[in-house]
């Protein structure tokens, strides 16, 4: 066998299986999504079957942009939930980093606490959250408020100056199953769980940081804060973007987390829209599906081009 | 740090005690999923045992009766494993080959293969449905579960190997070719040896990620293939009536991958940056 046939039948495997995944499901989705196909329709049995005789061209794509409610409320919820997790989980991640980028008793023990989030699965993650920290009467949300409320109702009750306290609020424990606090609730847990992540990937590369520039800046007076700013976030900016890359990617097609979390109560995002539309309309559940695949390409070419520059260094 | 960036007295005390009160309180969900595992039902949701209370091995002892737990775990086990093991054997050659006798394309290769990873799951779901279900009569067996864990995870697998690989000196490979060493040889002596540590690493990364995965294992099975995911999944809502039994069956379900997890999380940025930061 010549030099270079070894190499590629090794590859073969990898490469025709990747090449089936990736083709033969999305032609098939490209396909649904130009007729018209629904799994129940008394009226018209002859749409139950994907048949080419049924082809719609962009009526899909009008239905969903125009005429399904939801469909932009789910793009916005998505760019809504990705763009407030990316942000937190960054800022958290930086202050995380820069904090243990220096030796202190028990440092290790401190990086395996930050980092274990990253390891629950995200079903335990959202089922955890939603009803044993946020619930707002059993979970520790609701606990903490009654707390609170009892505490100043025993103040209120108090002799003498209780008066003092008399026009103090009860407070109201915030739900976290409604349709814009359920999106909240969502973003808390997704923070949760990435941050861990931002935070070990700024951290290793911390570990690159230019001493010797940075003592130079020390001698020339610079405080902590110069330091980051001119030093350290410079230093940063590619892990950061490929950060925000790869959880923009992510999270685009979060899932587990909408469906435990939100079922039913109107926050959805474009993975859960198309879930909903598979129920039945499989034309329009195809025609989003198409679109989430054109929205996440637009973040991928980005990565991508950064990763591969970094590829052969 | 270098004896340079020594700042006041106050910052010396400051700033490690602010990162154990953070590191504490990012820990505390999960410590507290732990905590609740050993109360009863009914202590759970108790303000006055919050965080004193007989503890009791009850709810691990009923997993089996209230959840059908290792039922679960076995599926989870089993598919995980399988799914490892099938990617690493696809992976292995191709990343070796892409490493060691890389070719014009080879970067093209490697940078569509993570882009398989970017396309929305749920763009294919219906597809993924309509195959397994109405043409190949594989939804929820195993061998889809592994099938498709297998898929998601080759390209983050390949790309982890090909660092390690490209890590390994090519003149020790260029020693052994002068010393005659065949291919395989070449592959399996001297190697596959000295990549050890990656491998390791990899399939475990591999392995954690497959326990995990909540999306194709939750839509493409029902019962008999049925992972941990679908079992918590199907359980969102206790209404706080089962916060006990139900944080014993989440902690035995994310406690053994967390441990796991410290073990690996050296390599992890490696495995999610795909090599870009090192």
């Amino acid at each position: 066998m010549s030099n270079r046939t070894l190499p590629r039948l090794l590859q073969t495997p990898a490469v025709v299986l990747l090449l089936m995944w990736m083709l033969v499901p999305l032609s098939m989705t490209l396909f649904f999504s130009f007729i018209r196909y629904v799994l129940n329709n008394l009226r018209r049995p002859e749409w139950t079957s994907p048949d080419i005789a049924n082809w719609r061209g962009f009526g899909n794509y009008e239905y969903v942009l125009y005429q399904a409610k939801d469909f932009w409320f789910a793009v916005q919820n998505s760019l809504f939930i990705v763009g407030s997790v990316i942000f937190l989980t960054v800022v958290f991640g930086l202050a995380i980093a820069v904090l243990v980028n220096r030796t202190f008793p028990g440092r290790g023990i401190v990086r395996v606490l930050f980092i274990s989030p990253f390891f629950v699965m995200p079903a335990v993650n959202a089922v955890l959250w939603i009803n044993m920290i946020l619930d707002p009467v059993l979970g520790l949300n609701g606990l903490a408020i009654e707390g609170i409320n009892n505490t100043i109702s025993t103040l209120q009750n108090l002799p003498g100056i209780g008066s003092f306290f008399a026009l103090w609020p009860e407070i109201e424990p915030l739900s976290f199953r409604a349709t814009q606090t359920s999106a909240y609730a969502v973003i808390i847990m997704v923070t949760w769980q990435w941050t861990p992540f931002a935070a070990l990937i700024f951290m290793t590369s911390l570990q690159s940081e230019d001493q010797q520039q940075k003592e130079a800046a020390i001698l020339d007076g610079a405080g902590v804060w110069a330091q980051f700013m001119h030093l350290t976030l410079p230093h940063l900016a590619r892990p950061i973007a490929i950060v925000v890359m790869i959880q923009a990617i992510f999270h685009l097609s979060l899932y587990a987390e909408i469906e435990i979390v939100s079922r039913g109560n109107g926050n959805k995002n474009l993975p859960y829209l198309i879930g909903e539309f598979a129920s039945n309309n499989i034309g329009a559940a195809s025609a989003t599906g198409i679109m989430a695949v054109i929205l996440a390409n637009i973040v991928a070419i980005f990565l991508l081009r950064i990763i591969g520059k970094s590829l052969m260094d | 740090m270098s004896p340079f960036v020594r700042s006041s007295r106050f910052g010396t005390f400051f700033w490690p005690i602010l990162a154990w009160v953070l590191a504490l309180l990012f820990f505390f969900p999960i410590f507290w999923m732990v905590l609740t595992s050993f109360k009863t039902d009914a202590d759970a949701v108790k303000p006055e045992f919050l965080f004193f209370f007989t503890p009791t091995l009850e709810n691990y002892f009923n997993m089996t009766e209230n959840y059908d737990y290792w039922r679960f775990a076995i599926n989870s086990g089993i598919t995980s494993v399988f799914a490892t093991l099938f990617t690493l054997s696809v992976g292995v050659p191709a990343a070796y080959a892409m490493a060691f006798n890389p070719s014009r394309h080879t970067k093209d290769i490697l940078v569509w293969m993570l882009s398989t990873k970017m396309l929305p799951a749920a763009a294919v779901l219906y597809p993924m449905t309509f195959l397994t279900k109405n043409m190949l009569g594989l939804f929820d067996t195993h061998f889809l579960v592994i099938l498709v864990l297998s898929l998601i995870n080759l390209p983050i697998v390949i790309w982890m190997l090909f660092t390690y690989f490209k890590e390994i000196p090519k003149e020790i490979i260029e020693a052994g070719k002068m010393d005659g060493v065949s291919f395989w040889g070449e592959m399996g002596d001297i190697v596959l040896p000295l990549a050890w540590g990656g491998l390791a690493s990899t399939a475990l990364l591999c392995f954690i990620f497959c326990w995990n995965e909540a999306y194709w294992t939750v839509r493409l099975t029902t019962t008999d293939a049925a992972t941990l995911s679908k079992l918590i999944e199907g359980n969102r809502a206790p209404e706080g009536l089962f916060f006990g039994r139900l944080s014993a069956v989440s902690t035995a379900a994310v406690g053994p991958i967390v441990v796991l997890g410290w073990f690996c999380q050296k390599q992890l940025v490696r495995g999610l940056t795909f090599g870009a930061v090192k």
